[in-house]
C-alpha cells in the first residue's frame, strides 16, 4: 500500500513537472544572474518569478543563476527579473530596492555583488549615518554636565520620552521594558536632592507614576499600556513643569483618543508623533504648550 | 528644428537687450502650430481612438522665456469642436481657452489663435477644456524659462538640465462612458480593482461590524478613486530610459499631473526628492522621501544620481495603488524603488465611519485639519505599520525612528520672496463647502452645481479671500483660472503661490488673491468627472466685453447645460419567467425612470411603473415624485386582491396616477411610499447591488401590496449578468441580464 502510494506520487510528480514545461507556450530559456543565499532565496525567488503557464524560473544557489523558461509571446525576461528584484533579490538587470533587501530574514541577507561600487565620494546613506554619530555624541556630553539634582528627574523624563516612542513605534515589548526602565528611575531619585519647587510635585505625583508605569512593565496588551500612558502622561507634564529641562519639551494633545475624550503627551520635537495611535494616525493632534528650555548652552 | 535652441542661442541677447530697453518695442514672438487631428492607439491591447497634436501624445512640450510673446495656432483636423487652456498661465481672459466662456468653441476643420504675453517663469501645462478630449490625449507640457539675469535665477537649480515628465492614465473605456458608469452607480470599476469591499471580504477578514456601520451610515465602498485605468503613462509611455545622464548628475524633472482624476505618488530610488516648484512658482528647495501630486498640479523636482553605471528609478504610483508608471535616470543597471503595497480598504472604512455623521455631513472631532498636513488615507497605508514594527525589532533602544518618510505637504511649502498682498486693498470674502455624494455621483459647492448658479461678480482690483471647506468625502483638486493664490499657511509673507489647491476631506484652507485681470474666470474641481458633474463656479471679474463672445449670457446657460447633462441608463434581465428591467433618464436633480416586470403569458402579468422625480437635499436620499402605473393579470397564481390595509386592489387591469416619496434608510434600503388616484396606499421596502462577494449582488423587495421578490445576481462584465430571482407573481426565473 505505501510502496504504492509512493509511485503514484512519483508519477504525479513527473506528470506535473512534464505539464509545467509542456504547459508554457513558444517557450524560450534563458539563464541570468540572479544573486540569493539560502533555501529560502531560492523559494522566494522560484515563486515571484514564475507565473502560472506563463513563464517558471529555477534558481541555484551555488552559481547563483537562474534559468527562466517563459512563454516569449505573453512576457519577457524584464518583467520577470523585476519582480525578483522587487522581493529584495538582485539580478543582472534589475537591483533589489535597499528598503525591501534590508528585511529580507538574516540568512537571506545575500552580498550585493552585482550592484556597482560608489565612485566619488560617499554615498548619502553613509554620510547621514555620520550625522547620527555626531549628535548623539553632543548629547552624551551635554547630559554629563548637568547638575547632580537635575540629572534626579531628568532620568524619569528621559525614560518616559522612550517609552513614549516604544509606543509611537506600537512596541509592546519594547514599551514594556521601557516602563520598567522608568520604575527603576523613579526609585533611584533621591528626594532630598530635588528642590524647593519640585519637592512637592514630586510627592504628589510618585504613587500614581509609579503604578502607571507597573501596568505598562506588565501588560502584554497595547491598548492597556496607552490608557495608562494617559494618566502617566499627566503626571509627567507637572514634573516637566517645575523641573529644569535640558532641552525644549512640547506638550501636545490627540482630540480623538478614548472616544473623542483626548489625552495628552509630551516629547522632545515639534513634530507631531501620536504614541496613542502609532503608525495609524501618527500626526494626528497638535502642540498645546511649548515648555522652554531652561539650561544654557 | 529645435525652436528653443534657436532661441536660446540667436533671439536671447536680442530678447534681453530689449528687455533692458523698451517693453514698448515688438517683442520675440514664439510661434507653434498644432494639428489636432484623431489617432488609434493601443495603451493597453484594444484599438482605441485618441487624440493626437503634431502627431504625438502627450501634445509638444511648448518652450517659451518669460517676456516673449506666445502665439499658438490651433488647426483642428477632428470631426468635433476643441480648445486649448493654458493651465496657470495669467493671461487676458479671451485667451483663456474654455470655450463658452472666454470664446466660441473651435470648429471642425476651424483654425484659432491663442496669443498672449509670457509673464511667468516655470511648469505649466495645457489640456482641451472640451468634452472628454483631455482624457484621450490632448494634454502636454509648457516650460517658460527663466531669464539667466533675473534676480530670482537660482544656480544650482534653474541651470540643472530638465525634463518635462507628464502623467496621465488611460482607460479602454470612452470617458463618456466612464462619467455615465459613475453616475449611475455601476460599480465596474471596483470589480476590476478588486475594491468591492463585499460582506463576504468583510467577514473574512474580521470587519463585519465594520462594514455594517459602513452601510447603516448610508456609505457604498470607499475607495480613494472610482475610475479604473488599464495603464498608467509617463510621457505617454509605461516606462522609459533616459540614459543621457550620469552618476552624480543632479536632474530638475517639471512633472505636472495631466491624469483625468488620479493623485500619483512620486518615489525616487537614489536617495531624497528635493521639491523646488509648485504651480510654477518656485519654492524653497525642501528634502522629502515621498510627495503626491495633486490632479493637475505641477511640481518641480530635483534628484541625484548617486552611483554611475546605475539607472535609478523615478516611480509614479496613483493614489489607490492599481498600477505605476517609472522612468529609469541614468544608463545601466535598473536600480528599483519599492511599490507602494494595496491599501487596507476596511482599515479607512472604519476611518470613515467615524467620521461620517449620520446626516452625511463629515466630523473632524475637533482636528482642525489644513493642508494635507494630516492624510487621514494613512490608516490605509500598511508601509506604515510594516515599517513601525520593523523599527521595533531593529532599533530599541535609541527610541529614534529612524526610517520615517518624510511625506510633502503644503505647509512645507514657501515661497522665496514675499507673496503679502496690499492691506491698503478692500478684500471680499467667500467661503464655499464642497459638497457631494457618491451614490448619485453628485459634485457641488455649497450643495449648488454650476446650472443652478450665477456667475460671481467680483470688483476689479479687490483681493478676493476665500474660504474652502470639504465636506465631501472624496479630495478635490481646486483650480482656478487666470491667477496664483496665495495659500494661506504659517510662512506668513511667504505663503506659496499656487493654482491648484487640493483639500482633503475635513479640511479647511484659505486662499487669497488681488483680482487685477478682469474677465469670466472659472474655478472648479479639476477631477474631470466631478468637473463635469458641476463642481464649478465662475468668477467676473470687471465687466469684460469679450470679442470672441459676443453673446456671454447664452454662452453661459450653454455652458450650465453641458456640466448638468442627461445621463441615461437601462438594464433588462431576459428571464425564463419574463423580462425584468428598467430605464431611467436623470440630471444632477432630476430622474425620469421606468419599470417592467413583463410576463410570457396572462397569468404572470404585465407591469410597468413610471415615476418622475426630484432629488432633494446634498446626499440626496429624497426624492418626491410622480407616477403612472399600469398593470395586467389574470388570476392565479399567488392572488391577494387586499393589501396589507385591506384595501381592495384589483390587479387585472389597472392603470392608476400616483404621487410619493422614496427614501434611502441605513442600509441603502429605499422605501417607497405612494398614494394613488382612487386612494390606495401602497408602501415599499427595496435594496439591490448588496454586495456579497465581489461579483456576487443580493436583493429584495416586499410591499404592502404583498408582492415580493428576492435575486441573487452574478457579474459577468461591465454590461452583463446571470440572474436567479423568485418573484410572488412570477415565480422562480433564471436569465441574462444585460444593462447599459
Amino acid at each position: 500500500m505505501k510502496s504504492r502510494s509512493n509511485i503514484l506520487m512519483v508519477i504525479a510528480v513527473l506528470l506535473s513537472h512534464i505539464n509545467g514545461f509542456a504547459q508554457i507556450k513558444h517557450a524560450k530559456t534563458e539563464t541570468i544572474n540572479v544573486s540569493g543565499r539560502c533555501e529560502m532565496c531560492k523559494k522566494t525567488i522560484e515563486e515571484a518569478g514564475s507565473s502560472k503557464k506563463i513563464a517558471e524560473v529555477k534558481w541555484g544557489s551555488k552559481n547563483q543563476l537562474a534559468t527562466l523558461v517563459y512563454n516569449s509571446e505573453k512576457t519577457n525576461p524584464d518583467e520577470i527579473l523585476k519582480r525578483i528584484a522587487l522581493v529584495g533579490y538582485d539580478t543582472e538587470r534589475y537591483l533589489a530596492p535597499d528598503d525591501v533587501y534590508a528585511q529580507l530574514p538574516g540568512c537571506c541577507q545575500y552580498e550585493r555583488t552585482l550592484r556597482p561600487a560608489s565612485t566619488s565620494g560617499h554615498s548619502e546613506m553613509e554620510m547621514s549615518h555620520e550625522h547620527i554619530h555626531s549628535g548623539s555624541h553632543q548629547k552624551t556630553s551635554q547630559e554629563s554636565s548637568l547638575p547632580q539634582n537635575e540629572v534626579q528627574l531628568q532620568a524619569v523624563i528621559e525614560s518616559y520620552f522612550s517609552l513614549k516612542d516604544a509606543l509611537v513605534r506600537s512596541d509592546v515589548t519594547v514599551a514594556s521594558e521601557k516602563a520598567t526602565a522608568l520604575i527603576a528611575a523613579i526609585k533611584a531619585v533621591d528626594m532630598n536632592q530635588l528642590s524647593a519647587e519640585e519637592h512637592p510635585v514630586w510627592m504628589d505625583v510618585l504613587k500614581s507614576v509609579t503604578e502607571r508605569s507597573e501596568i505598562i512593565a506588565q501588560s502584554a496588551e497595547l491598548s492597556r499600556q496607552r490608557e495608562a500612558f494617559a494618566l502617566l502622561s499627566d503626571e509627567i507634564y507637572k514634573l516637566v513643569k517645575v523641573s529644569k529641562q535640558e532641552t525644549t519639551v512640547y506638550y501636545q494633545h490627540c482630540p480623538m483618543y478614548n472616544n473623542g475624550k483626548g489625552a495628552n503627551w509630551l516629547s522632545k520635537e515639534s513634530a507631531i508623533k501620536n504614541p496613542y495611535y502609532g503608525s495609524k494616525m501618527l500626526t494626528c493632534g497638535s502642540t498645546t504648550e511649548k515648555i522652554e528650555s531652561s539650561v544654557k548652552k | 528644428m529645435d525652436i528653443r535652441d534657436f532661441f536660446q542661442k540667436k533671439l536671447l541677447p536680442v530678447s534681453v537687450f530689449l528687455y533692458m530697453g523698451s517693453s514698448l518695442l515688438a517683442q520675440d514672438i514664439v510661434r507653434y502650430d498644432l494639428y489636432a487631428k484623431d489617432t488609434v492607439v493601443t495603451y493597453a491591447g484594444k484599438e482605441k481612438r485618441a487624440i493626437a497634436v503634431n502627431g504625438q501624445i502627450p501634445m509638444p512640450t511648448l518652450t517659451f522665456t518669460e517676456g516673449d510673446t506666445a502665439e499658438i495656432v490651433l488647426h483642428n483636423l477632428l470631426d468635433e469642436h476643441t480648445s486649448l487652456h493654458w493651465h496657470g498661465v495669467q493671461l487676458p481672459n479671451k485667451e483663456d481657452g474654455v470655450p463658452m466662456l472666454t470664446q466660441l468653441p473651435v470648429k471642425p476643420g476651424g483654425t484659432h489663435t491663442y496669443r498672449f504675453p509670457v509673464k511667468q517663469n516655470g511648469t505649466y501645462w495645457y489640456h482641451s477644456h472640451s468634452g472628454f478630449q483631455e482624457q484621450i490625449g490632448m494634454y502636454g507640457s509648457i516650460v517658460f524659462l527663466k531669464r539667466p539675469d533675473d534676480p530670482a535665477f537660482r544656480k544650482g537649480i534653474d541651470d540643472l538640465p530638465a525634463v518635462s515628465l507628464t502623467l496621465s492614465e488611460w482607460t479602454n473605456v470612452h470617458p463618456h462612458q466612464v462619467q455615465r458608469m459613475l453616475a449611475t452607480g455601476n460599480d465596474w470599476a471596483a470589480i476590476k480593482k478588486n475594491t468591492v469591499q463585499s460582506y463576504g471580504e468583510a467577514i473574512r477578514k474580521g470587519h463585519f461590524k465594520t462594514k455594517f456601520v459602513n452601510e447603516w451610515k448610508r456609505m457604498e465602498a470607499m475607495d480613494v478613486s472610482d475610475v479604473y485605468y488599464d495603464k498608467f503613462l509617463i510621457n505617454g509611455q509605461e516606462e522609459s530610459q533616459l540614459s543621457e545622464f550620469n552618476g552624480g548628475d543632479r536632474v530638475r524633472f517639471r512633472i505636472s499631473n495631466a491624469g483625468g482624476s488620479s493623485y500619483f505618488w512620486l518615489t525616487y530610488a537614489g536617495g531624497k526628492i528635493t521639491v523646488v516648484g509648485n504651480d510654477g512658482n518656485d519654492v524653497v528647495p525642501v528634502m522629502v522621501d515621498r510627495l503626491i501630486i495633486g490632479v493637475s498640479e505641477t511640481y518641480d523636482i530635483v534628484v541625484t544620481l548617486p552611483v554611475d553605471g546605475v539607472s535609478y528609478e523615478l516611480l509614479a504610483t496613483p493614489e489607490d495603488r492599481s498600477g505605476f508608471t517609472s522612468v529609469f535616470v541614468g544608463a545601466g543597471i535598473r536600480q528599483l524603488v519599492s511599490r507602494l503595497p494595496r491599501l487596507d480598504y476596511f482599515e479607512g472604512m472604519k476611518m470613515m465611519n467615524e467620521m461620517m455623521k449620520m446626516n452625511g455631513d463629515m466630523h473632524d472631532m475637533g482636528m482642525n485639519m489644513s493642508l494635507q498636513q494630516m492624510d487621514m488615507n494613512a490608516v490605509m497605508y500598511p508601509e506604515f505599520s510594516k515599517q513601525s514594527s520593523m523599527d521595533g525589532m531593529n532599533h530599541d533602544s535609541h527610541g529614534v525612528i529612524s526610517n520615517e518618510l518624510v511625506t510633502l505637504n503644503y505647509g512645507m511649502l514657501q515661497s522665496p520672496h514675499k507673496t503679502i498682498l496690499n492691506p491698503d486693498i478692500p478684500v471680499k470674502e467667500l467661503r464655499f463647502e464642497l459638497t457631494g455624494n457618491m451614490n448619485r455621483y453628485v459634485w457641488s459647492m455649497d450643495n449648488k452645481v454650476l446650472s443652478e448658479s450665477d456667475k460671481i461678480p467680483v470688483k476689479k482690483g479687490e483681493i478676493l479671500r476665500i474660504t474652502l471647506y470639504n465636506n465631501s468625502m472624496m479630495r478635490h483638486p481646486m483650480h482656478l483660472h487666470g491667477f496664483d493664490f496665495r495659500l494661506l499657511n504659517d510662512k506668513g509673507e511667504y505663503a506659496p503661490l499656487k493654482n491648484v489647491m487640493d483639500i482633503m476631506p475635513m479640511e479647511t484652507n484659505v486662499i487669497e488673491f488681488e483680482a487685477n485681470t478682469e474677465g469670466d474666470w472659472f474655478f472648479h474641481c479639476h477631477i474631470l468627472y466631478h468637473m463635469m458633474a458641476g463642481m464649478n463656479r465662475v468668477f467676473e471679474v470687471g465687466d469684460y466685453q469679450n470679442p470672441l463672445l459676443p453673446d456671454k449670457t447664452k454662452a453661459y446657460k450653454h455652458l450650465q447645460r453641458e456640466s448638468n447633462m442627461l445621463h441615461f441608463m437601462a438594464q433588462n434581465d431576459f428571464a425564463t419567467n419574463g423580462n425584468d428591467g428598467e430605464a431611467m433618464l436623470q440630471n444632477a436633480r432630476w430622474s425620469l425612470g421606468t419599470e417592467w416586470r413583463l410576463g410570457y403569458n396572462n397569468r404572470h402579468g404585465y407591469e410597468v411603473e413610471t415615476h418622475f422625480g426630484r432629488y432633494i437635499g446634498k446626499m440626496q436620499w429624497l426624492m418626491p415624485f410622480v407616477g403612472f402605473d399600469w398593470r395586467y393579470r389574470k388570476m392565479g397564481k399567488d392572488e391577494h386582491e387586499k393589501n396589507l390595509f385591506g384595501q381592495v386592489n384589483k390587479k387585472d387591469n389597472r392603470s392608476a396616477f400616483s404621487l410619493g416619496v422614496v427614501y434611502t434608510l441605513p442600509l441603502l434600503i429605499t422605501i417607497q411610499a405612494e398614494v394613488y388616484h382612487d386612494g390606495i396606499v401602497r408602501l415599499q421596502l427595496a435594496r439591490e447591488d448588496i454586495p456579497i462577494s465581489r461579483r456576487f449582488r443580493a436583493g429584495f423587495m416586499f410591499n404592502t401590496d404583498l408582492e415580493y421578490m428576492v435575486e441573487l445576481k452574478y457579474i459577468i462584465n461591465k454590461n452583463m449578468g446571470v440572474r436567479a430571482h423568485y418573484d410572488s407573481d412570477m415565480g422562480v426565473g433564471v436569465g441574462f441580464s444585460m444593462n447599459y
